[in-house]
């Protein structure tokens, strides 16, 4: 038995098996390159390599008995391909020369599955490359979302890469919208109506089953974020306006980003009149000049202020300050917004802002300041 | 439960074959697209890295036993 993952973050894969106590050899194909349109598939393969059967029913043990694992087959005239070493980037990279959409989306495979992560940017250029001289192939839309969210979670991001990803992977899933990998990716972090299910919601007990047992849970590079335990919604519930608006003048100083980088993505990017989108703002202090939390005092606010006619399922969120009285994570909000049904077309821009006490350096000065947040979204006209 | 979750090899054993000579074309009819594997074809050679610690890997080093291979993902 062996597993091939189709995941971004397969170290979650590897927490569930541990749960599960399975204990399979498992590959990782972030990419997709077996190219399957749907998961799960089942393969049964004879001691050649030759596929015999697919996706055989869950049903009649005897018979894949019988028809699988006590046949004897014929080793093939023509050999099964032979074992193939990890590809070398130098002649991918010499190949590129040729400037084919195929020698550079091969140099690309190569790297992001075989080199450091301090290459994503070359990566990321190389499907690039690949998409100017092939614009609409699919694949590569998805693979390139899968970099971008990859250098997103490493220490090389930059700042829209996320959108970035969501951008590509939406792209890829115009050209072709029967792969339900692809769909099923953008659902991971989008909104409660477009969610078929909450995609990680079985961490939480997977961890406390396998501490129960004695064992120490696999740890996760990237935690699962609020989209991805969030369970699906069947109507948009508009929050409630439990405060009065923090800064309604907006008399307090502003952040420009000096002690605060803001990162936002909408999820989708563009949306119909009348549909939802989830809208993540990562809040990360500048560590270039040693930024950092102060958590003596209240915790972040984030005020958002929707256009006439749009609707958001909370108004006003908190980042909750952790125990240590100073710290530099990353702080997240995440809501979700409704374009109004009679909306017209084109781009929309949803104010918001946050509050938050941040300190330039360990023991430097501290101060409140707000950063104004500008998050985008295009409205697409609805479907004929 | 969703059906991309991983089976228990338990249930997996419980497995039974599809018709032997079953195509991309009849996958189609049957109301799900294509897998893209085709009985009676090798599977691609490829190198992918391992969950564990991130090296190669290729199916060809299962080669002299029978596999069942699983793609699937945990969410």
């Amino acid at each position: 038995m062996v597993g091939i993952l189709q995941e971004q973050h397969p170290d979650r894969a590897r927490l569930f098996m541990q749960w599960k106590q399975m204990g399979w050899p498992l590959l990782v194909d972030s990419l997709n390159l077996l190219e399957v349109p749907y998961v799960p598939v089942t393969l049964a393969i004879d001691e050649y390599g030759v596929v015999r059967i697919v996706q055989p029913p869950r049903a009649r043990a005897e018979e894949l008995e019988e028809r699988f694992l006590n046949r004897t087959y014929e080793k093939p005239t023509e050999a099964a391909a032979g074992k193939t070493l990890a590809p070398r980037l130098a002649a991918l990279k010499a190949a590129t020369g040729q400037n084919t959409a195929a020698a550079w989306r091969a140099y690309a495979h190569a790297l992001i599955l075989w080199g450091e992560a301090e290459r994503l940017s070359e990566v990321i250029s190389a499907y690039q490359r690949a998409l100017r001289l092939e614009p609409e192939h699919d694949p590569t839309h998805f693979r390139l979302g899968v970099a971008y969210r990859k250098r997103y979670d490493s220490d090389y991001r930059q700042g829209d890469d996320f959108q970035q990803a969501i951008r590509h992977w939406s792209k890829a899933l115009d050209l072709d919208p029967n792969n339900y990998i692809w769909r099923r990716r953008i659902q991971q972090y989008g909104p409660r109506l477009a969610k078929p299910y909450p995609f990680y919601d079985w961490v939480r007990t997977a961890r406390r089953e396998i501490q129960a047992r004695g064992e120490t849970p696999v740890p996760l590079r990237v935690e699962p974020g609020g989209a991805e335990f969030a369970h699906p919604a069947r109507s948009f519930a508009p929050g409630e306006v439990l405060h009065e608006e923090p800064d309604p003048r907006g008399r307090i100083y502003r952040d420009k980003g000096r002690f605060v980088q803001v990162e936002t993505t909408a999820v989708p990017t563009a949306l119909i009149p009348g549909a939802s989108a989830r809208m993540h703002v990562v809040f990360r202090p500048n560590l270039a000049i040693k930024a950092h939390w102060n958590n003596e005092v209240d915790d972040l606010v984030f005020w958002v202020n929707p256009p006439a006619g749009w609707q958001v399922d909370a108004r006003e969120l908190t980042v909750a300050n952790p125990p240590a009285t100073v710290s530099q994570e990353a702080r997240t909000v995440e809501f979700e917004v409704q374009a109004p049904a009679g909306g017209q077309p084109g781009p929309v821009t949803i104010p918001a802002y946050a509050l938050y006490y941040v300190c330039e350096d360990v023991n430097g000065t501290c101060l409140y300041r707000r950063q104004d947040v500008a998050l985008k979204l295009e409205v697409k006209r609805s479907a004929p | 439960m969703r059906s991309h979750l991983l089976l228990p090899l338990t249930a997996l054993l419980l497995l039974a074959a599809l018709p032997s000579g079953q195509s991309r074309a009849q996958a189609g009819r049957a109301g799900l697209p294509s897998t893209g594997f085709v009985e009676g074809q090798p599977f691609p050679a490829l190198v992918l890295p391992s969950a564990e610690d991130g090296r190669p890997v290729s199916l060809a080093d299962f080669r002299g036993q029978k596999l069942l291979l699983h793609v699937f993902a945990s969410w």
